[in-house]
């Protein structure tokens, strides 16, 4: 497939990064074109593989914003986008649309930016372009608090609805202990990123002879084509191949020796990729459609091995909409399996997220009622027998 | 968030000096050199080892109420002598002064203003309110304070004043941090509260200032030092901006945890000071050691002491070797603070400081409602008041003698019920209630004043002998200030939809009819 991919606020932003390093170490050509969009200048410094020309700051003449972020405020950030439209739709125009087959909106939904401009952004390109538009959400986690999670549950409502396919990540199944912050966020956004690319780069060199297996991107599209929520599961096993400076003047039909993996070990990897961190953990057999992706050498991939693999995951997911197919990378040192499980109905996280904004939307409401009689009767004496000074 | 400072007084002139010291030891700018002092009197700019010479302005000095250095003597202190009046009356005459002064501040390099003033002094609360005022009215930025509040050794007048600066800023301001120097005073002479404090007893609260100057720098300074932006969770100037939008007063909590270097033992520290290659101790990214940091910043010496189960919304700002912040650490403390504060509003960020030997946790917990210190300040103020109208009845009936008054320095206090006495009630008709009530005939105030007098006096009773008060002045078909505050009039001193025109109209009690003139 190939996409364009746009990054919102922080989290986006970053995000989109990584796919960019991800996808240029392993030689995958994804990201056709690339865009970050910001409301805090000091932000879009931050990534290292998106050309500066492709880094938007909106908001700077924002009164609230003014180049400095909005606060962790989502209406902020859609009154900044809506007013900054022009300037985003401007950028939009340099993306030679017929060179992709989809849009790709990544966003922290917990944020002010991403949560509140992602949508905004989201609803320009869906009046602009026929193509699809896919958004890559990131989740808050539950000790993130209210704020982000009231965020990220109104902010949800409009990707869900505006985008063709929503694919969650849950920063809390990714917590571990012994992180710093810097490492967390890092450490999670690569592992999305890997997820994200390995599984859309599949398919795209859609002129090559590879075989009947390979996966191409109308494969992708028609399993996104649900709407909905949807997962990624990955697992990968590195490849035994010969070490060392000899290898390189073996015989190339050396390669042939490598056995390649039987079904059971494929299957295994798949299923390993299914009951693994998945990117929301949901219920399995909620999915409406599924995908499963091997990238690595072809030679390493069983013909039998996908068959069985797409057998035992049309029974898991209880849907007999399950494709399957690899996407040969020949120098690749490990075979990945990437399963896309679309429209999974069943996530308790996203109860839990609403769960805790609709308490939150409470709390703030409380505070929001008494705010200026408590601070009136503070500074105000018992019998108010002291008058201001001016 | 860049701030613009401005000191007024002694007490805002020393600690925006320190508040440039602790910036000049930052890598980066807090201010861009935006910093200018007020002051009534030129002496305590001779103490100001940052401020340039032109960053110090006196205001007010031609004033013929304002005592110049040379003049002062036992009976006579310098510059406004703390009288809350002449320091607005001297500000008020000095404004072109003030606004020549603000000209050379770029208010589009700063992100906000911060007033710095010492809310008992005549000066920091008079002409700090008019600078405030000011402020506001040419400002689109937001406008802070950092108000010091006078100790409960301080005199009754210095309370009076403070509570009704405190009365009058909050309003105005965008949000107000006070500092309780009593809470901070007690024990900073007995143990310095962090390491690079010493006790200057030549400068008055020189622990204090130092320990509020750290305070508010790594508050404000967020963000805002040089070098790679690294930071994961960065906080933005409208971080801080949203946080301290809800207004009301606002207050700041830092703990410090240095790091274990003493783990690796004085060997190979002994042995890597002489070049040996010692392997780098492991870093400890401790999530029980960054939870207890932020806990420890929430119950440590706020610079106001308050129930943080009233704080309306929180910042929090965890500092420190990158390698050592634990996001769990970091995460389950933010949660901690949801769960002390009752609120949902909270923001978290890092502040990554690749040199730092230390990790430090600061929390800003802003408009907090639950705060002895004003309440306290607040009943010490209207017995002050109350004292006044007293001394006023028997001495002072009518305006003829308003000028001995003036001559005695100590009794200046009850000019609002003189003043007002004497303003034209019709100005402003829906004032006029309640400007009745505070310019009553000064006989029946100070008959209330002498009722209430024993039943006051006892601590514990005073709050039922003030309703009581104030029920009996609702038989009398008073409107007392406890009825105004049930239905919320109170609230149209400052909600006025016009406040310049009732701020003129009180500049006059002052300009005009001061009876200390």
């Amino acid at each position: 497939m190939k996409l364009a991919t746009i990054g919102v606020g922080n989290a986006g932003s970053k995000l989109i990064d990584r796919m960019l390093e991800f996808e240029q170490e392993t030689g995958r050509d994804l990201c056709r074109h690339v865009l970050v969009i910001n409301t805090a200048r000091t932000d879009l410094a931050k990534p290292e593989y998106v050309p500066e020309d492709r880094r938007v700051l909106i908001g700077d003449t924002h009164q609230k914003a003014k180049g400095h972020g909005v606060g962790g405020d989502g209406e902020v950030g859609a009154e900044v986008a809506k007013n900054d439209i022009d300037e985003i739709r401007r950028v939009f125009d340099d993306v030679e649309i017929h060179e992709v087959d989809a849009i790709l909106v990544a966003a922290g939904l917990g944020g002010g930016t991403g949560s509140g401009a992602g949508p905004v952004v989201i609803d320009e390109l869906q009046k602009m372009y026929d193509e699809p538009v896919y958004g890559l959400g990131v989740l808050p986690g539950e000790y993130e608090g209210g704020r982000p999670a009231l965020n990220a549950a109104r902010s949800l409502q409009s990707f869900v609805t505006k985008v063709d396919n929503f694919i969650a990540f849950d920063n809390d199944a990714w917590r571990s202990r012994g992180q710093t912050v810097e490492e967390g966020y890092e450490q999670m956004n690569r592992e999305l990123a890997t997820r994200i690319v390995t599984l859309l780069a599949a398919g795209e060199v859609d002129d090559s002879d590879v075989g009947e297996n390979a996966m191409d991107s109308s494969d992708i599209m028609r399993t996104l084509d649900t709407g909905g929520v949807s997962s990624i599961g990955y697992a990968s096993s590195d490849l035994d191949k010969p070490e060392g400076l000899l290898s390189k003047y073996k015989s190339p039909d050396k390669d042939e020796e490598i056995n390649s993996m039987d079904a059971a070990k494929i299957k295994g990897l798949v299923r390993r990729a299914v009951n693994s961190r998945l990117t929301i953990p949901c219920e399995v057999s909620s999915a409406d459609r599924a995908l499963i992706v091997f990238a690595g050498p072809s030679s390493m991939i069983s013909r039998k091995g996908i068959e069985a693999s797409r057998e035992w995951l049309e029974k898991e997911a209880d849907t007999v909409e399950v494709l399957a197919g690899d996407d040969p990378r020949e120098d690749s040192d490990t075979l990945a399996a990437v399963v896309l499980l679309s429209n999974v109905t069943e996530t308790p996280r996203i109860k839990e997220i609403q769960n805790q904004a609709v308490d939150a939307q409470n709390k703030i409401q409380e505070l929001d009622a008494v705010r200026e009689e408590e601070i009136n009767s503070l500074i105000t004496d018992d019998d108010n027998e002291l008058d201001p000074i001016v | 968030m860049k701030l613009a400072l401005f000191g007024v007084g002694n007490a805002g002139t020393r600690l925006v000096d320190r508040l440039l010291a602790a910036e000049s030891a930052l890598d980066g700018s807090l201010t861009a050199g935006n910093a200018i002092a007020f002051n009534t009197t030129p002496s305590a700019f001779a103490a100001a080892d940052q401020l340039e010479d032109e960053q110090m302005v006196v205001i007010g000095d031609t004033h013929p109420d304002v005592v110049a250095p040379e003049d002062a003597g036992a009976d006579r202190r310098e510059g406004v002598g703390g009288d809350l009046h002449l320091g607005v009356e001297a500000a008020r005459d000095d404004l072109p002064e003030i606004r020549r002064a603000l000209d050379t501040v770029d208010d589009t390099e700063v992100d906000a203003a911060l007033v710095v003033a010492g809310l008992g002094g005549g000066t920091g609360a008079g002409l700090g309110s008019v600078l405030l005022e000011e402020l506001k009215s040419i400002y689109e930025i937001p406008v802070y304070v950092l108000g010091v509040l006078p100790a409960s050794d301080e005199s009754d007048r210095r309370a009076w004043t403070a509570a009704r600066a405190i009365r009058t800023v909050v309003p105005l301001a965008d949000a107000v941090l006070p500092v309780d120097n009593e809470a901070w005073d007690a024990d900073a002479s007995a143990a310095p509260v962090e390491d690079g404090e010493d006790d200057d007893a030549t400068e008055p609260f020189a622990a204090v200032n130092e320990a509020v100057a750290e305070r508010v720098v790594s508050l404000f300074a967020v963000g805002e030092r040089e070098g790679p932006p690294l930071s994961e969770l960065r906080m933005d100037p409208n971080d801080i901006g949203r946080t301290l939008e809800v207004g009301g007063l606002a207050t700041i909590g830092h703990a410090r945890t240095e790091l274990d270097v003493e783990s690796e033992g004085w060997f190979d520290r002994f042995r890597r000071l002489l070049g040996f290659d010692v392997p780098e101790p492991e870093p400890q990214t401790d999530a029980m050691g960054i939870k207890q940091l932020v806990k420890r910043a929430l119950e440590s010496r706020l610079t106001l002491p308050c129930d943080v189960s009233t704080a309306d919304r929180v910042l929090l700002v965890l500092s420190g070797p990158p390698r050592e912040l634990s996001r769990k650490g970091f995460e389950t403390g933010r949660k901690l603070l949801e769960d002390e504060t009752g609120t949902v509003e909270i923001l978290a960020g890092d502040e990554p400081l690749d040199d730092a030997e230390s990790i430090t946790a600061t929390v800003l917990l802003s408009n907090v409602t639950e705060v002895p210190r004003i309440e306290a300040l607040q009943e010490r103020a209207v017995d002050f008041e109350r004292e006044q109208a007293v001394d006023e009845g028997s001495t002072d009936e009518t305006p003829a003698t308003e000028q001995s008054a003036a001559a005695e320095p100590n009794s200046k206090a009850a000019t609002t019920d003189a003043s007002t006495a004497e303003q034209p009630p019709a100005a402003e008709p829906e004032m006029g209630d309640e400007r009745e009530t505070d310019g009553e005939p000064t006989p029946d105030r100070t008959v209330d004043g002498q009722a209430d007098k024993p039943e006051a006096d006892d601590e514990a009773t005073d709050d039922q002998a003030v309703d009581e008060q104030a029920a009996s002045d609702k038989e009398d078909g008073q409107e007392t200030g406890e009825e105004a505050d049930e239905d919320g009039e109170h609230g149209f001193q400052f909600e006025d939809e016009d406040p310049e025109s009732s701020t003129d109209e009180e500049s006059d009690d002052y300009t005009v009819k001061d009876p200390f003139n």
